[in-house]
């Protein structure tokens, strides 16, 4: 990169019209140039328009909104607190606190622990495992109104639907509407979620074996350890910041999770699969209740703010 | 790695990874027999024939062809914005000294926690009350302000190994700030901004929430996936063509830069220092 950098600043300086002149000719006269404080204002006023447009104000409004009682089109009543007080007893937004909580913890710990766990084994073989990690991560690149449209013709209710036909092998005639029934939707939901996710924390986990220096295995070796010994004292530590970032990865985007309960059950069946950021689309934009909408919305950022402390504080610390 | 590989691992990894690609391999084939052989499931061998039938019919039956360019359209757009004005603020924010600079910065990129559930109410009253519902700036504009948290960190966090003596040596051969930025700086962060760029394309492309409230006729191959792959809706081979032509731009994209994909999402959602 040096050897670029380098080659990038002669030609800046040597070719480049403005400014090379000044090298050649020092006595020339200096052209107007943009002091620093304005160069800064022009780069970055673009990013900070369209932050404030699609963050500030958003974050603002909703919050705002959240106090307000806003029915449709008519005029918004201030309500205080009522829009919290209403959804704390609202036996359907209570019940999507527990959905989402059995979403997050069930799609992160299937997610994580499958993919530290192959991320283990492929790394005693990783040239013969390349396909095979590579057939697992392509799940992830699949977008999720596509991977939700996969599982619903997986999970057919009749014949057609494979896992049917798997259990059908055992008990002929076996025939059940996996994403009808809602004591069994959620769960499909969470397995089509894993079945997505688990690319990124083996990916995350073996490059974190794979940074193992060299020296360190091969000494552990010639100190007699077995492989299981190598994988129980260093690789398996060595992986652990790895399944920390994985972790969080999951948490925020199953917390945010839209997209596949949308496509596999749109809440269904009687609201049984509705999480918070889901409840929060259904009331604001099918029921037009936008005030109630964004008091969920609150409790989603909350939820999503506190999961994130860490992070955030790393980041601000990181900020110099 | 050390020692002997045991066969039994290549082969417990081998079969989950064969399981894994099952969907997968199940839409391909729904795609390519005709719906008579399949009423039992795709996998059944008993009536083996092939067609490309549902290929040639799903571009009538839906407009596919028109939500493949209204996406492809959006995504570039929106992925060339960001590419163009990320590097420009990361660069300002970490050469340039002016007032509120680390308060600013700060804000940016904590944002990467919001999720994009909190755009979805303000930003419908103001595109109602603007009369963007259905223009495809309804969804630009948030793809690529909602871009910034994560991308200008991530580009930031790259010129923190650039050499300073370099921006010297520009400053006094005469580069102002934008000249630095433009003829040292931005050719050297090339790698950084090409990172933010596939995320970004992944991003546009797959998003699903936004274009769905906010367009109304050209709406984007995620969201008529959507519209055509209700549970009762007997077409299994046109509406597996769709979810083909929806997904294999972006998993192509995806498989060929996993290594900068797999870099990019530790920072996107700021689990990386």
């Amino acid at each position: 990169m040096s050897i670029s950098a380098a080659d990038a600043a002669a030609r800046s300086s040597q070719e480049s019209s403005p400014v090379g002149g000044g090298r050649r000719k020092p006595i020339a006269v200096r052209r107007r140039r943009l002091g620093e404080v304005p160069a800064a204002w022009l780069l970055i006023i673009p990013v900070l328009i369209l932050f404030a447009i699609t963050v500030i104000y958003p974050l603002v409004e909703t919050i705002r909104l959240s106090f307000f009682d806003i029915k449709g089109l008519g005029k918004p009543k201030f309500i205080g607190t009522g829009n919290y007080i209403k959804l704390f007893t609202d036996p359907a937004f209570r019940n999507t606190l527990w959905t989402t909580l059995m979403f997050t913890l069930g799609t992160t710990t299937i997610t994580v622990s499958l993919g530290w766990f192959l991320a283990m084994l492929c790394s005693f073989a990783p040239q013969r495992t390349l396909v095979f990690r590579v057939m697992i991560f392509a799940a992830f690149g699949i977008s999720e109104a596509v991977s939700g449209y996969m599982w619903i013709s997986m999970l057919r209710p009749d014949q057609a639907g494979l896992l049917n036909s798997v259990i059908g092998l055992f008990s002929p005639g076996f025939a059940h509407p996996w994403l009808g029934d809602p004591n069994t939707a959620l769960w499909m939901i969470i397995v089509a979620a894993s079945w997505s996710g688990v690319g990124l924390p083996l990916m995350l986990c073996f490059a974190a074996v794979q940074g193992i220096p060299r020296t360190v295995l091969e000494a552990a070796y010639m100190d007699g350890a077995k492989p299981f010994a190598i994988m129980r004292f260093i690789m398996v530590p060595l992986s652990m910041p790895g399944v920390r970032v994985a972790i969080f990865i999951n948490l925020l985007g199953a917390l945010r999770a839209f997209d596949i309960i949308y496509v596999l059950t749109g809440g269904g069946p009687v609201r049984s699969t509705e999480t918070v950021g889901y409840f929060m689309y259904r009331e604001s934009m099918t029921q037009f209740k936008l005030g109630y909408g964004a008091a969920a919305t609150v409790i989603l950022l909350v939820a999503v703010m506190v999961v994130s402390i860490p992070a955030i504080i790393q980041r601000t610390a990181g900020a110099k | 790695m050390i020692g002997r590989v045991p066969n039994w691992i290549v082969w417990v990894v081998g079969v989950i990874a064969c399981i894994w690609v099952i969907p997968i391999i199940g839409i391909v084939v729904t795609s390519v027999r005709p719906p008579a052989d399949v009423t039992l499931g795709w996998w059944r061998l008993d009536n083996i024939r092939f067609t490309l039938d549902a290929w040639m019919r799903v571009w009538d039956e839906y407009p596919l062809a028109n939500a493949f360019w209204t996406t492809l359209w959006i995504t570039l757009i929106g992925t060339s914005a960001t590419m163009l004005l990320t590097p420009a603020a990361a660069y300002a924010f970490h050469f340039l000294k002016f007032p509120f600079r680390r308060t600013i910065l700060v804000i940016i990129i904590n944002a990467f926690v919001l999720p994009v559930q909190v755009v979805v109410i303000p930003l419908f009253q103001l595109w109602r009350d603007t009369g963007l519902i259905d223009n495809i700036l309804a969804v630009l504009i948030p793809y690529v302000g909602l871009s910034f948290a994560w991308s200008i960190f991530l580009v930031k966090n790259f010129m923190e190994d650039f050499p300073k003596e370099l921006i010297e040596a520009a400053r006094i051969d005469g580069c102002g700030p934008l000249a630095t930025f433009w003829f040292v700086v931005l050719p050297n962060s090339l790698a950084a901004v090409f990172a933010v760029g596939i995320l970004q394309f992944l991003w546009c492309w797959n998003s699903l929430l936004l274009p769905m409230l906010y367009l109304r006729t050209n709406i984007p191959l995620p969201v008529l996936l959507t519209r055509v792959s209700g549970t009762y809706d007997l077409n299994w081979d046109l509406r597996s063509v769709a979810a083909i032509v929806t997904t294999i731009v972006p998993l192509i994209v995806f498989l060929v830069f996993q290594r900068q994909f797999a870099a990019g999402s530790q920072t996107r959602t700021g689990a990386k220092e």
